[in-house]
């Protein structure tokens, strides 16, 4: 019932998207009706059919993203401290928002249905003279649960989308803020040891916790960022208390390797320096002094979260896409090698986006920027993950669609309607998951904005950085797409 | 001696404030600010401090009451023009450091000033400058995420008078530190304000807070009162013979 309450009292523009959704999971619905009634009209050739359902996880992968971003913004589904004291907490929350896609998705398949018996002429005879009498198997009866089974689809598969992505993380113990460098094998760092090539490697930084050995080290690191900072702590120091001044540089935290190492357990803990325990004890040291160094908890609220350096996975991204694209170049027309290049070329897109966008924003804010360009690509750098994931989906969709316009125009095998209904039905699910990510980033960024209006910047300004930041999307984002259909079509065509 | 009161930069005549929820904010508030000087607003939570500062920095429209700035009627401007007085003439410090979380410590103090139109290169200058007065000068590179609390709200007090407004409107400053650092970010904040002449209207709850400033205008149920709190009550022999007796 809170849901509904929930669901109900909610502003139009949310209300618009949860429709959104709505339509999306009706056009993957009817997609997948239309495969079981081309099952039902040609039971003899059961591979076609497969492979048309096969091609259906294209619009239904569409669909759940769409879900997933459409869950992201919604405000109903939003931590907040009033339900969380009636125990309306994040798990709770949780399922209120997978509960609320599932109402949409369902209302959607509802609606698939319908267009479906409306169609196949069940309801009030058949329209359109029978014109797609063939595609849904007009005049054969149609098997209850497989139809069941099919329109359940789309709302399961948002829905366990939702649940995954909005978990509630316990936020754990603080990650050290930077990498470490110790002696070979000290202490079992030889496992943390960053070898080269790390930073590129995928999945390098999502797995990342901190292990047991991982703690001095961040205490005695952050004890020689204090004395870098501002000798103000007691207690000797090994790096800058030898006489030689901290550089700026190595308030950073990272020690230079070539620096010779005092006696410790990781290189960095000053022997003279209070034990952990010491000095985290129970009586809270005057402020200023080396007190307790290290955090006790990550970031709770995600507003606040440090943003995240530049996004890992452009090289990684940019080797996939041209592997892909020399699949493409290298394999037969009629073989699966095309196919293998395609989902080579989409996952490079979608893994180098971030990297591409977070390399736009730097490019807008560097060489002496002014106030504009600063806001501008400072803000795209930090969304860099969360406006490029759904940008690189929509170059691949877009870059597919052109390639395979190239590739079809004039040949035999012409666009078919329901051909045309998913192609259309992936490219607005994108289109709209991109613009919903621009909302997410609005609606995180709103204190922030608030903020600068207090200090009396202009909201033209504002509204500037958008647009400044939008172009510089599109300027860049554009042509590497038509490159990369280009070079796609570029085999078929010559 | 009393300052004559044509020395007034900024005045406020029986300002009434009611929130959009028509919940009352201000009743008939009279306030007269000189030049140079640093008054607390103090009184208890929910009587009206912030309401009080917001109408008076013009981020709010005034309705009811009359605002006057350096004999500009700030209940009849409009809100670009309001926008850009607040640009140009006042600063605002946040009861907690509202930076920018994008930009380093030294962007966000340079960010007002560019925002008035000061070069990159000069706007530095006197950021860095800022900041060095704050003590948080070698931390200048960090983004705010990297900065201590107290660190980051000396950054938002260098912002507020980086651009060395005329009214430097502060709401609660100290708010969510602890002593110590508050009564060190407090310090700098008024003794920058002496030395360059900078206006200075604060609201507190604190008393302590409130004993920095040279003048204090209580605030109650959003009425300003003479006495915030009673007197004490002095020791009648009554009291003493009753605590004896138990």
């Amino acid at each position: 019932m809170v849901a509904l309450r929930l669901t109900r009292s909610a502003r139009p523009a949310v209300q618009l998207r949860r429709l959104l959704v709505a339509a999306a999971s009706a056009g993957t619905g009817f997609l997948l009706l239309s495969c079981l009634g081309y099952a039902l009209n040609h039971p003899g050739s059961a591979s076609a059919a497969a492979l048309r359902l096969a091609w259906c996880t294209v619009p239904l992968a569409a669909t759940g993203y769409l879900a997933l971003a459409v869950a992201r913004t919604d405000p109903g589904a939003r931590p907040r401290p009033g339900l969380s004291a009636v125990g309306l907490g994040p798990a709770r929350l949780m399922a209120v928002s997978a509960l609320t896609t599932a109402l949409s998705c369902s209302l959607g398949s509802l609606l698939a249905l319908l267009v479906f018996l409306h169609l196949r002429g069940d309801l009030t005879g058949m329209p359109f003279d029978g014109a797609a009498a063939d595609v849904l198997a007009a005049g054969r009866h149609l098997p209850g649960p497989a139809t069941l089974t099919l329109l359940a689809l789309p709302p399961a598969v948002a829905s366990a989308a939702v649940a995954l992505a909005l978990r509630p993380k316990d936020p754990g113990p603080a990650t050290p803020a930077h990498r470490t460098y110790g002696r070979f094998g000290a202490f079992g760092h030889s496992v943390a040891r960053e070898t080269f090539g790390t930073c590129a490697r995928f999945g390098a930084r999502l797995a990342r916790r901190p292990t047991p050995a991982d703690e001095p080290t961040s205490l005695g690191r952050s004890e020689g960022l204090r004395q870098s900072a501002g000798g103000r702590t007691a207690g000797a120091a090994p790096v800058g208390a030898d006489g030689t001044p901290s550089a700026p540089g190595s308030a950073t935290g990272i020690q230079p390797p070539g620096t010779p190492a005092p006696a410790g357990a990781t290189g960095l803990q000053p022997p003279s320096a209070p034990a952990p325990g010491s000095a985290t004890g129970p009586t809270p040291p005057p402020p200023g002094s080396a007190g307790t160094p290290a955090p006790d908890a990550d970031w709770s609220d995600l507003t606040a979260k440090p943003p995240r350096e530049a996004p890992a996975g452009l090289p990684w991204g940019i080797a996939l896409l041209a592997s892909g694209l020399t699949a493409q170049a290298y394999a037969d027309r009629s073989s699966l090698g095309v196919l293998a290049g395609w989902l080579l070329t989409t996952t490079g897109l979608v893994l180098a986006a971030p990297g591409l966008t977070h390399v736009c924003g730097w490019l807008l804010q560097s060489t002496r920027p002014g106030a504009l360009r600063l806001l501008a690509g400072r803000v795209l750098m930090t969304e860099a993950t969360r406006i490029g994931r759904p940008l690189g989906v929509v170059c691949a969709v877009a870059s597919a669609g052109f390639a395979m316009t190239t590739l079809y125009t004039g040949s035999a095998p012409a666009f078919g309607p329901l051909t045309t209904f998913g192609t259309l039905l992936v490219a607005g699910c994108t289109v709209a998951t991109l613009v919903t990510a621009a909302v997410e980033t609005r609606q995180c960024r709103a204190g922030t904005t608030a903020a600068l209006l207090r200090l009396g910047a202009p909201a033209t300004l504002l509204r500037m950085a958008v647009a400044i930041r939008a172009a510089a999307l599109l300027a860049f984002f554009g042509p590497l797409t038509l490159g990369v259909a280009a070079l796609a079509a570029l085999p078929v065509t010559r | 001696m009393e300052a004559p009161p044509d020395n007034d930069v900024l005045w406020a005549r029986s300002l009434h404030f009611r929130h959009p929820d028509g919940s009352p904010g201000l009743a008939g508030v009279a306030l007269a600010v000189r030049d140079g000087e640093i008054v607390a607003v103090t009184g208890p939570r929910g009587s009206g401090k912030t309401t009080l500062l917001r109408c008076l920095s013009g981020l709010v429209p005034v309705r009811h009451g009359e605002v006057w700035f350096n004999s500009t009627p700030l209940h009849t401007l409009g809100p670009m023009r309001r926008e850009q007085l607040r640009r140009e003439r006042f600063s605002w410090i946040d009861p907690a450091p509202a930076l920018v979380p994008e930009l380093n410590a030294w962007e966000n103090v340079a960010l007002p000033l560019m925002l008035r139109g000061v070069g990159r290169r000069r706007a530095k200058v006197a950021a860095l400058e800022w900041l060095v007065r704050l003590d948080v000068g070698d931390k200048c590179r960090n983004r705010p995420h990297a900065l201590q609390q107290a660190e980051r709200q000396r950054v938002s007090i260098a912002r507020a008078l980086a651009t060395a407004p005329t009214i430097l409107f502060a709401d609660e400053p100290t708010a969510p530190l602890h002593r110590g650092d508050r009564t060190q970010v407090l310090r700098t904040l008024t003794s920058a304000a002496r030395s360059h002449g900078i206006t200075v209207v604060l609201a507190t709850h604190d008393p302590e807070t409130a004993a920095q400033a040279d003048r204090s205008v209580h605030l109650l149920d959003g009425r300003s009162v003479r006495t915030l709190h009673l007197p004490d009550v002095p020791d009648t022999e009554g009291r003493v013979a009753w605590s004896l007796s138990v």
